[in-house]
C-alpha cells in the first residue's frame, strides 16, 4: 500500500472544519499522523495552536473523532504517562499520542517530557515546531531560531533585534535520553512522516519521540502556497535534518549531500528579513555544525553495527 | 439544554464541532483532468483534506476548502489552477 | 478480632492505601511524607500491593499523571506535603473542577519561608478553596479509616469530588500508635471497584473532555461542583455509618463534640492538637470548669450548620490555630466558623488563638492558658480583637 493509497483511503479522524490559518502545514500534520494512528488513539492537545482551532472542541461538542483533551500547558506527556498507566491496570491498549506545539514542549512541558523519556513511559509524543506561541500571538519559545522577529524579541525600525540566542536543538536533546526512537519529520517530506509515525506505534518499551518541524505562514511571513515550499527548503538548506535514532544509533532518513545556500530558505520568510549578511551566514554555520554532528553520531552508530 | 445534550457533572464534549472554512476562501483550486498524472500531490499535501480519489481519479471537495492553493503550488504539472472566488 | 498493630501516621496511610487498591498511584517523596512513598513501594516489592506504580521527577507530574489516569477510570492515590502541594496547585486545582476522585492524603507541614520542614496544616488549609474535600484527622487508627472512607466519598456518584485526608507531620506522621486494621476483604466488601460513569477516555466512546468553554458553561459547571460539595456532607455521614457497621468505630462525621452538652465555654481545633486539647477539657472540668471541645474534621464542605448548632449551647469559645490568615491577622478556621456563625443567631464572644506554627509545640501549658483566656474573655463578655499568640517568645520579642 503506497502513502497516497493510506492517505486516500484511510478515514480523517479530526473535525473536517477547524480555524487553523489558510496554508498552516500543522493542520495538515495533524490530519496526516491521525490517519495513520487510526480510530484506536487517545488524544493530547495542549494549549496553542491545535487547541485554539477547535481539535478539542467547544463547549458541548469534541474536534475529533477520536478520545482527546487538553492537558495543561506544562503537563501533557506525565498525563499521558497516567493514561498509560490506567490502561496497564486494566489490561487495555490504545495509541496513547501528544500532538503539541513547540511552546507546551521545549518549554514548560520540557520537565514532563524528559521524565517520561527516563522512566520509559509508553507514549507516541508528536511536537509541532512552529519556533514560538504562535497561536496567542506569535511570542518567542527556547526553539525560536536566533534573529526571527517574534512578538517578544521584535525588531526596530532600523532593522536591529530579534531573537538572541540560537533555538535548543531539541529532537538531539531527547535523543540524548536513549529512548527506542526518536525523528526528525517535516511536512514536506510525508512519505517519511508517515513511516515514522508507523515506526513509532511500533514501540513497545518506551517512550516515541517525533518532532516535526513547521514554518508557519502567520507567524513567520510565507506565503501561504508556500508553506510546503518552504519546509522543504529546510530540509534542503540542512536548516532541518531528518533523521531518525534508536537507543542512540542515529540515522539520516533524507540525505541531504548537496545542501542549498541557507539564503534559499530563509529570503522567503519575513521574521528573518532584517538580519543582514554575517547573521544569515551565523545560520547556515549553525545548521552546517549540527548536520555535521549529526553525521558524526551516524558514522559512529554504522561502526558500532 | 438541548433535548439530546447529557447532563454531564463535568466539561465533556460528544458529537463533531466544525466551522464552515469553506466560507473563507477568496479563491478555489481548479483540476484539469487532462493535464493531470495522478500523483497523488494534491491529496497528500491539502491541509484540509479537501482532496478525494475516486475510481482513480483525484477530485477537489470545496465543502472546507481554504483556497491555500498548496494544491496548485505542489502539483507537478500545473494542473491546478487557482480562480477567483466570487458570485458564480 | 481484627489485627491490631503498631504503626506511624505515614505506614497507617500507606496501609490504608494498600487496603484500598488504587489501580494507579505516582507520588514524589518529600519530608515528612516521605515514608509513605517508601512503604508503598515496599508493598509493591513483597507483593501485596497490585497498583501500576510510578516514581514521577515532581509533584506536579504526580498530580499529573494521576489526572491522566482518573480520566482513563482508574482508581488513584497519592500523598504529598507543604512544598509539594504548593507545587501541584496547577494540576490540584483541576483535579477537582475536572471532577475527578483522586484520594490524597497531606502530610501538613509548614510552607516555606522560614525554612520550615516540621508540622502544621498551613499548606493544604492556604488551599481549601481549590474545590477538594478536606477532612483532618487526630490520629493514626483516623488516618487509616479515613483514607479508606476517603475512597468511598470521592467517588460516590453524588460527590465525583478528590478528597484529602489531612494529617499533622511529625506529630502523627512519625509518631507511632496502636491500630486496628479491618481485613482487605472487609474492605474490599466496603469499596466495590471504581467505574467512571460521567466521563471516559477511551476509544470505544470517544469524547473531549474539557473542550474550550464559553462562561455561560463555565457557570454551569461551577454551580454542579458546588452541589457536589453540599451532598457530600451527607455521604460523608452515610460512609461513616456504613463504616461503623464494618469496624465498630466512628469517627461521627464532619465535627465531633467532646463534652459538648453542657459546656459553658468551648474551644474549636482542628487536627492533632485536638488530642491534648480533649486531656486538658478533662482537667478543666476536674477543676470544675465546664469546657467543652469541638473538632472540626470535614473543612470542606464546610459544616456551618453542625458547627452553629454545636456553639448554640456555650456563652463563648476560642478556636486553636496552627496557621495564619494573613490579612485577617487571624487563624484560618478561626475566620471560617466565625463565618458559620453569622445569621444564625449567635453571637457569642471569641478569640482567635495562633500557636504551634513551624513544628512548635502546642504544650499542654499553652494551652492550658488558652482555656484560662477563653474563660476569661467569655465571662467578661468580650470578643478578643487581636489574636492571641500561644508561644513563649525569645527575650525582647514582643
Amino acid at each position: 500500500m503506497s502513502v497516497v493509497d493510506t492517505l486516500a483511503e484511510r478515514e480523517d479522524m479530526i473535525s473536517p472544519g477547524i480555524s487553523a490559518c489558510i496554508g498552516c502545514n500543522v493542520e495538515l500534520t495533524l490530519r496526516t499522523v491521525m490517519k495513520v494512528l487510526g480510530p484506536n488513539t487517545i488524544l493530547a492537545i495542549p494549549p496553542g495552536c491545535m487547541g485554539g482551532v477547535g481539535v478539542v472542541g467547544w463547549n458541548k461538542r469534541s474536534g475529533s473523532k477520536v478520545p482527546v483533551f487538553f492537558p495543561l500547558l506544562d503537563n501533557t506527556a506525565s498525563m499521558l504517562a497516567g493514561i498509560r498507566l490506567a490502561y496497564d491496570a486494566k489490561g487495555r491498549d490504545a495509541n496513547v499520542v501528544a500532538f503539541a506545539g513547540d511552546g507546551a514542549t521545549v518549554d514548560a512541558g520540557f520537565q514532563a517530557l524528559s521524565g517520561v523519556a527516563e522512566r520509559g513511559d509508553r507514549i507516541i509524543y508528536i511536537c509541532y515546531d512552529n519556533e514560538g506561541y504562535m497561536n496567542t500571538g506569535y511570542q518567542r519559545s527556547s526553539s525560536t531560531s536566533k534573529g526571527s522577529w517574534t512578538s517578544t524579541t521584535p525588531v526596530s525600525k532600523e532593522g536591529r533585534g530579534g531573537k538572541r540566542q540560537n533555538g535548543k536543538d531539541f529532537p538531539m536533546i531527547m535523543a540524548m535520553h536513549d529512548i527506542p526512537y526518536v525523528a526528525t519529520a517535516s511536512p514536506a517530506y510525508i512519505p517519511d512522516l508517515v513511516r515514522k509515525v508507523e515506526e513509532a506505534m511500533k514501540v513497545k518499551e518506551g517512550l516515541a519521540y517525533i518532532h516535526v518541524y513547521n514554518p508557519c505562514p502567520t507567524g513567520w511571513g510565507i506565503k501561504p502556497e508556500e508553506s510546503i515550499m518552504v519546509s522543504r527548503l529546510a530540509v534542503k538548506t540542512r536548516f532541518f535534518p531528518l533523521y531518525e535514532a534508536r537507543n542512540r544509533k542515529f540515522r539520516i532518513t533524507v540525505p541531504v549531500p548537496k545542501p542549498l545556500p541557507v539564503r534559499d530558505f530563509t529570503s522567503r520568510i519575513k521574521k528573518f528579513s532584517h538580519l543582514n549578511e554575517e547573521e544569515i551566514a551565523d545560520l547556515g554555520k549553525l545548521a552546517e555544525e549540527r548536520y555535521l554532528f549529526l553525521e558524526g553520531a551516524c558514522a559512529r552508530s554504522s561502526a558500532d553495527a | 439544554m438541548s433535548e439530546n445534550e447529557k447532563d454531564y457533572a463535568g466539561p465533556v464534549g460528544e458529537g463533531l464541532y466544525s466551522v464552515n472554512t469553506g466560507d473563507w476562501r477568496t479563491q478555489f483550486p481548479n483540476l484539469d483532468q487532462q493535464l493531470c498524472i495522478r500523483c497523488g500531490n494534491c491529496l497528500i499535501y491539502c491541509p484540509t483534506n479537501s482532496v478525494r480519489r475516486v475510481d482513480g481519479r483525484f477530485e477537489i471537495d470545496l465543502s472546507f476548502c481554504k483556497g491555500c492553493a498548496i494544491c496548485a503550488e505542489e502539483c507537478p504539472k500545473d494542473a491546478i489552477t487557482m480562480k477567483k472566488e466570487g458570485k458564480r | 478480632m481484627n489485627e491490631i498493630a503498631v504503626m506511624n501516621g505515614n505506614f497507617a496511610a500507606a496501609t490504608a492505601a494498600r487496603l484500598a487498591r488504587p489501580e494507579v498511584i505516582a507520588a514524589y517523596p518529600i519530608t515528612p511524607q516521605t515514608p509513605v512513598v517508601e512503604y508503598l513501594t515496599q508493598f509493591a516489592a513483597e507483593g501485596t500491593l497490585d497498583s501500576q506504580m510510578t516514581e514521577v521527577e515532581s509533584e506536579h507530574s504526580a498530580m499529573s499523571i494521576l489526572s491522566g489516569a482518573s480520566m482513563a477510570g482508574a482508581r488513584c492515590y497519592t500523598a504529598t506535603s507543604s512544598q509539594g502541594l504548593a507545587l501541584m496547585y496547577e494540576p490540584y486545582f483541576r483535579a477537582s473542577t475536572l471532577r475527578l476522585p483522586i484520594v490524597m492524603n497531606i502530610v501538613n507541614r509548614e510552607m516555606i519561608s522560614p525554612q520550615s520542614v516540621w508540622g502544621g496544616p498551613q499548606d493544604s488549609l492556604t488551599l481549601r478553596d481549590a474545590g477538594w474535600i478536606q477532612i483532618y484527622v487526630e490520629d493514626n487508627q483516623e488516618i487509616l479509616d479515613t483514607t479508606i472512607q476517603a475512597f468511598r466519598i470521592a467517588e460516590d456518584p453524588r460527590v465525583l469530588l478528590p478528597v484529602n485526608v489531612c494529617y499533622d507531620g511529625f506529630y502523627l506522621s512519625h509518631m507511632t500508635e496502636r491500630v486496628e486494621l479491618p481485613t482487605q476483604k472487609q474492605v474490599d466488601g466496603f469499596l466495590p471497584p471504581y467505574e467512571a460513569k460521567h466521563q471516559i477516555l477511551d476509544p470505544r466512546k470517544p469524547m473531549a473532555i474539557d473542550p474550550l468553554t464559553n462562561g455561560y458553561l463555565v457557570m454551569e459547571y461551577r454551580k454542579k461542583h458546588m452541589a457536589a460539595q453540599a451532598a457530600a456532607l451527607g455521604v460523608l455521614a452515610e460512609v461513616d455509618r456504613d463504616y461503623t457497621a464494618l469496624t465498630g468505630r466512628s469517627w461521627k462525621g464532619a465535627i465531633d463534640e467532646y463534652r459538648m452538652d453542657d459546656a459553658e465555654y468551648a474551644v474549636v481545633t482542628l487536627g492533632s492538637v485536638t488530642g491534648a486539647c480533649r486531656e486538658m477539657v478533662d482537667a478543666k472540668r476536674a477543676a470544675g470548669v465546664r469546657m467543652g471541645l469541638v473538632k472540626i474534621r470535614c473543612l470542606r464542605p464546610f459544616p456551618r450548620a453542625a458547627i452553629a448548632a454545636a456553639l448554640s449551647k456555650v456563652k463563648g469559645f476560642g478556636v486553636i490555630d496552627r496557621n495564619v490568615s494573613f490579612g485577617w491577622n487571624h487563624g484560618i478556621i478561626y475566620q471560617e466558623v466565625k463565618a458559620a456563625l453569622y445569621g444564625s443567631g449567635c453571637s457569642l464572644p471569641s478569640i482567635s488563638f495562633i500557636g504551634g506554627l513551624g513544628g512548635e509545640d502546642l504544650t499542654l501549658d499553652l494551652v492550658s492558658q488558652a482555656f484560662d483566656a477563653i474563660v476569661a474573655s467569655v465571662d467578661a463578655g468580650k470578643t478578643v480583637d487581636e489574636a492571641v499568640w500561644l508561644w513563649s517568645p525569645r527575650k525582647g520579642v514582643k
